[in-house]
């Protein structure tokens, strides 16, 4: 009776040992590919890096089904690997298949989640940028309505206010944007950033330091 | 307990024993795809390929575990591999997933202006902004490959067909009068707004079976889905003025229009060559609604309401002192109504609608009182299923009542026509290479009380990464011209076979496309009225009718864009040549009709000043010269006017004024001030012609778009 108390007792403290060691790894996994993204040059990021950090989230999704963060993230990188494509179809074959995992997170996510939402905005704003003239209109409209279902779940994101004031800093002046409307945008971004503290390590907390450079530059 | 530390120790050399999984990834073909996603299945041992495809990575996985490849644009591709040797050289091709770029699409006879298509080779925006086209719909597509220009007349002249051979279309509804109520000899502007619509269709023939009632050509218009601008809009022109206001809520929104024009301030600084009484004056509104009801459904509702009217001179070489008094007074007005859903994720889809127009033309012509009135209900609707690779089917009908009166001097003729069709087309990839598109239409009149049986059919092939060739055949009825069915009701429906090759090559945003065209023309109207050809095109009919002409028309055309060459420059040239000859109307031969020109060439340039936020576009448009009849000539038809020349210019400028977005335009027409002659008319003796030009030889326009929207604007709440 007593060692087959203490077998199970042992069996159990294995198991759990392994479940631990399962989530370390996975936070590490995420915190080193978390770390490599932020490592990357903000202006000018290397392609082949983020291409191979945008892989490494998708494995990270891949293995851990039930987790929203790396699809996520997967998500993100594929919105910059949008930004830094040089042609357009090569643009829209990252930005769909970020819309893509963007999708997977929310249905994983089980629930409205604002950091989802605005990366959908983000995406929204992207694709628009690739070809304004023809996008304006369709990606302007989804742009804003991500914001504005985040801003419902969670009107303290400041990445929410982030992505406005770029979206007026990035407008030519007569269209109504520019620096100067897009300056209290940013000053009510940086309020929202000194405020905001991620869930945990891995959840998403980017946005500060482009939202620091351009209010820097409407103050020149 | 040591029996366990000891069986952790056997385990653990097993467990940490690592081996290397390699390999390479290609595309079918064999091309290395780098950057590559390769790993196994459930673990986060993996790694991205290399500039050559190849990768390599260490997994402490054992036995068998599943591979996986993935890479943007390609098939997710996964296998069972086997680790416990090295599992190295492994092979794996992708497979390219379905795309634009790789699958052909049928597009023989096609010319289409969308947003939503990242090839397509106009986008709306295009229509606003070509020079000439003076934001006039039909006048953009005048500039296209296989249109005709036809300076004196309203309407689209495709390939030898005349006007009234192109039917215009919103969303799927014929419309009964697209352009304002028609003057002699003056060229009447499109009644539609560009900017309501997201989508527009041009077809040069071999058009889809889920239109009929158009010879030569279909227009469709595709209006927009969304409100652009929330708020209120303000436009002002040296012809009208309006108002404009947008309002949208998640599932609903709201556009109205209001508009009062008067010609008289333009045309008090444009010389005219028509002689007015009172100039053009016109008011109208139109109202839209869009309600989103279900999650895919969409519910449109658009009504529009316009009355104008005017007072001129008209030339009339059969009168003594050339010229008849004429007043007309136009009251129009159109509602329509769609609802389009889909079901299981796409795979079932439905478009319906319904439309209700109304049109009364009250005309004193030398103190005779002449009335048309027209009136046309309509109901449609399409059911179509997407199969498996790509394929679809659909099924629909149509069913229109059709009322149309003339009154001249006291005496009424009256028509009534209940046209009903029904039509399947089914579209099928046999490979992504490889499509065909098959159609079938019936069509009954009552008035002809007739039935007619239409196939339509075209095939697609990809012939390269980027080109590919199409082809398209087909049948198409039209019921004859309804000013021959008040005097005869035992008229058949007019005919035309189309036969279309196409070939298109677009890359890098430069697009290269031909066509080649041969088109039948059969059971057309002709008229027996035992006296002289009679030129006028006024007249009314009162000879003997029968079914019996044919004709022709064959040529080319090809059209050749280039967005890329010049950084925000962008030109495209068009050049149709077309050869017809008809034995129809009053014609005792067979020959050219006179709206038919032989070439046809345009040069578009367009250029955008991005310091000065100004788009400027040049145009050029030669049209060779057109048969016209001159009674002098015993070979029928035998003289034809000279070339016309046109060149315009527009600019609109984008500036920003105490926060709203104002768009300046002005533009000038036929700036080389060219003295046009688009035909002839002669005096009932022979002795005398009378030159028919433009309305004004060089015209120019200025106005602008106020947006006074919120959205453009940061508010104080935000902050």
């Amino acid at each position: 009776m007593m060692k087959r108390t203490i077998f199970t007792a042992l069996a159990l403290a294995f198991s759990a040992c392994m479940v631990l060691a399962q989530n370390e790894k996975y936070t590490q996994a995420m915190t080193a590919s978390i770390q490599a993204l932020n490592g990357l040059d903000k202006a000018k990021p290397d392609a082949k890096a983020l291409q191979d950090i945008a892989n490494q989230f998708e494995r990270i999704a891949a293995a851990e089904p039930k987790e929203w963060l790396p699809k996520y993230y997967a998500g993100y990188s594929n919105v910059i690997l949008g930004f830094v494509g040089t042609s357009l179809e090569e643009k829209d074959k990252y930005l769909e298949k970020a819309a893509a995992l963007l999708k997977d997170a929310e249905t994983i996510a089980g629930k409205p989640n604002d950091e989802i939402s605005v990366m959908q905005a983000f995406q929204s704003q992207i694709h628009l940028a690739a070809d304004p003239q023809n996008r304006w209109e369709a990606d302007g409209a989804k742009f804003a309505e991500h914001l504005a279902s985040a801003k419902k779940i969670n009107a303290e994101n400041p990445r929410i206010y982030y992505l406005e004031a770029s979206s007026v800093f990035f407008t030519p002046e007569e269209f109504g944007g520019g620096k100067k409307p897009a300056k209290p945008l940013l000053e009510k971004a940086t309020q929202k950033f000194a405020a905001f503290k991620p869930e945990t390590n891995i959840h998403p907390d980017w946005g500060k330091a482009e939202t620091e450079w351009m209010l820097a530059q409407t103050n020149q | 307990m040591k029996l366990f530390y000891y069986l952790l120790l056997l385990i653990s050399p097993l467990a940490y024993s690592q081996n290397t999984v390699s390999g390479k990834i290609t595309d079918k073909k064999g091309n290395a795809l780098p950057g590559a996603n390769v790993f196994l299945k459930g673990t986060y041992d993996g790694t991205t390929t290399d500039a050559n495809g190849l990768f390599s990575f260490q997994t402490t996985e054992k036995d068998t575990a599943t591979l996986a490849a993935t890479y943007v644009g390609y098939e997710a591709f996964e296998t069972k591999i086997g680790v416990r040797e090295n599992a190295t050289d492994l092979s794996v091709k992708l497979e390219e997933l379905a795309n634009e770029l790789n699958t052909v699409v049928i597009t023989a006879g096609a010319f289409e202006a969308s947003d939503e298509k990242r090839m397509a080779m106009l986008k709306p925006l295009d229509i606003v902004t070509t020079a000439g086209a003076a934001a006039d719909i039909t006048g953009a597509m005048q500039f296209l490959p296989g249109a005709q220009r036809v300076g004196e007349q309203e309407g689209l002249f495709v390939r030898g067909g005349s006007g009234q051979e192109t039917k215009v279309v919103i969303d799927g509804m014929i419309v009964q009068n697209p352009f304002f109520s028609s003057l002699p000899d003056v060229q009447s502007r499109g009644r539609f707004n560009p900017f309501m619509f997201k989508g527009t269709s041009f077809s040069t023939g071999g058009y889809s079976a889920q239109y009929g009632q158009a010879l030569s050509s279909v227009l469709l218009l595709n209006t927009t889905d969304k409100v652009s601008n929330n708020g209120l809009g303000i436009s002002l022109n040296l012809a009208n003025a309006g108002l404009n206001y947008d309002y949208a809520t998640k599932n609903q929104s709201i556009s109205a229009v209001a508009y009062y024009g008067n010609l008289k301030p333009l045309f008090s600084l444009v010389k005219q060559n028509v002689d007015w009484l009172q100039e053009p004056e016109f008011k109208g509104s139109s109202l839209t609604y869009r309600l989103k009801p279900t999650k895919n459904g969409v519910l449109k509702v658009y009504g529009m309401y316009s009355d104008s009217q005017l007072s001129m001179n008209s030339r009339d070489p059969a009168s003594e002192s050339g010229k008849t008094k004429l007043d007309l007074e136009n009251k129009n007005s159109f509602v329509t109504s769609t609802y389009n859903d889909s079901w299981k994720e796409g795979r079932w889809s439905l478009n319906s609608g319904f439309s209700y127009s109304r049109n009364n033309d009250n005309t004193t012509l030398d103190a005779f009182n002449f009335d048309r009135f027209d009136e046309r209900t309509q109901a449609r609707i399409v059911l179509s299923r997407l199969l498996s690779g790509n394929n679809t089917i659909l099924f629909g009908a149509e069913a229109h009542a059709i009322r149309l009166k003339n009154g001249f001097d006291g005496q009424s003729y009256d028509l009534k026509d209940r046209y009903t069709a029904a039509f399947v087309e089914s579209e099928i990839y046999i490979t992504r290479e490889l499509a065909g598109r098959i159609g079938l239409r019936t069509e009954y009149s009552s008035l002809l009380k007739d039935y007619n049986l239409a196939p339509r059919l075209s095939f697609a092939y990809k012939t390269g990464k980027y080109s590919q060739v199409s082809l398209a055949a087909g049948q198409f009825y039209q019921n004859p011209d309804y000013k021959y069915l008040y005097t005869n009701k035992n008229l058949d429906y007019e005919r035309a076979d189309h036969l279309i090759l196409n070939y298109q090559i677009c890359k890098n945003q430069r697009t290269f496309r031909f066509e080649a065209f041969y088109k039948n023309y059969a059971q057309l109207v002709r008229e027996f009225t035992g006296q002289k050809f009679d030129a006028d095109p006024y007249r009314f009919p009162w000879g003997e009718t029968n079914n019996a002409g044919k004709g022709y028309a064959r040529g080319f055309d090809f059209f050749w864009r280039d967005q890329k060459t010049i950084k925000n420059f962008d030109y495209w040239v068009t050049y149709s040549f077309v050869d017809s000859k008809r034995l129809f109307q009053q014609f005792e031969e067979s020959t050219t009709p006179t709206f038919i020109s032989n070439h046809n060439i345009s040069l578009i340039t367009k250029k955008w000043f991005e310091k000065i936020t100004t788009n400027v576009s040049m145009t050029y448009a030669f049209t060779s010269g057109r048969p016209y009849y001159n009674p002098n000539n015993e070979h029928f038809l035998g003289d034809k006017t000279a070339p016309v020349h046109n060149v315009n210019i527009q600019a609109s400028k984008l500036q920003n004024v105490f926060g709203n977005l104002v768009i300046f335009y002005a533009s000038v027409d036929n700036i080389l001030n060219t003295k046009n002659v688009f035909t002839y008319r002669y005096t009932p003796d022979g002795k005398t012609r009378y030159a028919v030009g433009p309305q004004s030889y060089r015209n120019f326009f200025v106005g602008m778009q106020i947006m006074l929207s919120k959205k453009a604007k940061v508010s104080k709440d935000d902050i």
